[in-house]
């Protein structure tokens, strides 16, 4: 008869790798947490009260501390992501493929480029 | 000469006998070039015969002495005692490979891992056509077509992706790293037709999508065929081949109207 142990609810505890892992997949929770507050602020549009209501929850320092920490989350996200994007989807081109850190090198330039245009978008179009 | 020695915790576990795996600690000689093979053959050798463990060619080739050496996934011939710092307080410990049944001491059962692996048919697939009876250069290779799958085909089967994987340790029906990485292997081959039989496997609940890409069984593979890559980038495909059944779904009800 052979032995056999069942993988307890604390592997990931066991290994830098793992814990990084979990580190990954956990910054879901600050960004879900984003994501509702912005929703809430879509359903207070229908009231001028309700709205203002939202706005002072939003600058609550709490929230903005909560907030800060998904913005920090969603950079460490994407970083893992660029990361791993290009042995996922390697770019062939002809009989080559394209170098995995042009890959991570764009997506991050693509990063810059969309923080540029929102920047310029909220800052009222001005050049 | 001053001969230095090294502690060892290595698992036992005798079905007959005990009712659980023990650790037992042996000390052995070692210098820089002593392989965890060569400690355990060491102590089968001069210390106690009756220690059990798969080997054969000492040289990363054969996939047969995966263990775990301080929880991590590595075949004994590639690994070396010098590289563990430990004192006679903490000694090195070797276990059997992780998520697998212990058979007797560092022995493991890996059925689940080869009936996965058969599943995925890991095999040139011929288009029902005669490969004998066709001139020598109908399977012809451009070293750019070679290229595509390569590396996937380094895999020796030694499992050591499987015993990093959480997703295998908690669903043994999960087809799992290697084969996965074998699959894709023989899905990017030029000479191979057989795409269309292995996608539905790969396609179902415990194929491409039960991996969450923790990315351990690419970072502890002996042979560098990142299998992580493979099944992710079988997510891809997995993708694609969902749309195109899809499609063609549609377009047979489309001819049934």
């Amino acid at each position: 008869m052979s032995y056999k142990t069942s993988l307890s609810g604390s592997w990931w505890r066991k290994h830098r790798f793992f814990k990084l892992y979990m580190l990954r997949e956990a910054t879901v929770l600050p960004l879900a947490f984003l994501l509702c507050s912005l929703l809430a602020g879509v359903f207070s549009l229908q009231d001028a009260e309700r709205f203002a209501q939202w706005q002072s929850f939003m600058g609550n320092p709490l929230i903005v501390a909560v907030h800060l920490i998904a913005l920090l989350a969603s950079l460490y996200h994407a970083f893992t992501f660029f990361q791993l994007f290009p042995r996922v989807m390697p770019i062939r081109l002809g009989d080559k493929t394209l170098p995995a850190q042009w890959l991570v090198a764009a997506q991050w330039l693509a990063v810059v480029v969309i923080i540029a245009i929102v920047l310029w978008v909220v800052s009222g179009g001005e050049p | 000469m001053n001969v230095q020695t090294r502690a060892i915790e290595v698992t036992r576990y005798s079905p007959e006998r005990d009712k659980e795996p023990y650790l037992q600690r042996y000390d052995v000689p070692f210098d820089e070039s002593t392989s965890i093979l060569d400690a355990l053959n060491y102590i089968k050798e001069h210390i106690d015969a009756t220690l059990s463990y798969r080997w054969s060619c000492r040289m990363a080739i054969c996939g047969s002495c995966g263990v775990m050496v301080n929880g991590i996934p590595k075949l004994g011939c590639k690994d070396f005692l010098r590289l563990y710092d430990h004192t006679p307080e903490t000694p090195i410990r070797i276990e059997p490979l992780a998520h697998f049944s212990v058979e007797r001491d560092l022995i493991v059962n890996m059925d689940e891992f080869l009936t996965h692996l058969e599943a995925v048919k890991p095999y040139i697939i011929g288009d029902n056509v005669d490969t004998a009876s066709l001139p020598a250069e109908a399977s012809l290779q451009s070293p750019a077509q070679l290229s595509r799958y390569q590396q996937f085909a380094n895999c020796i089967n030694c499992g050591l992706c499987y015993a990093a994987c959480p997703q295998f340790g908690l669903n043994p029906e999960f087809v799992g790293p290697g084969a996965i990485a074998l699959a894709h292997r023989y899905n990017l081959d030029s000479r191979d037709h057989g795409k269309t039989e292995r996608m539905p496997l790969l396609n179902s609940k415990n194929g491409v999508w039960s991996c969450t890409f923790v990315g351990f069984c690419s970072d502890v593979c002996p042979k560098g065929v990142d299998p992580a890559a493979a099944v992710n980038q079988g997510k891809v495909d997995s993708a694609k081949s969902m749309l195109i059944q899809l499609f063609k779904g549609s377009q047979l009800q489309g001819e049934h109207q």
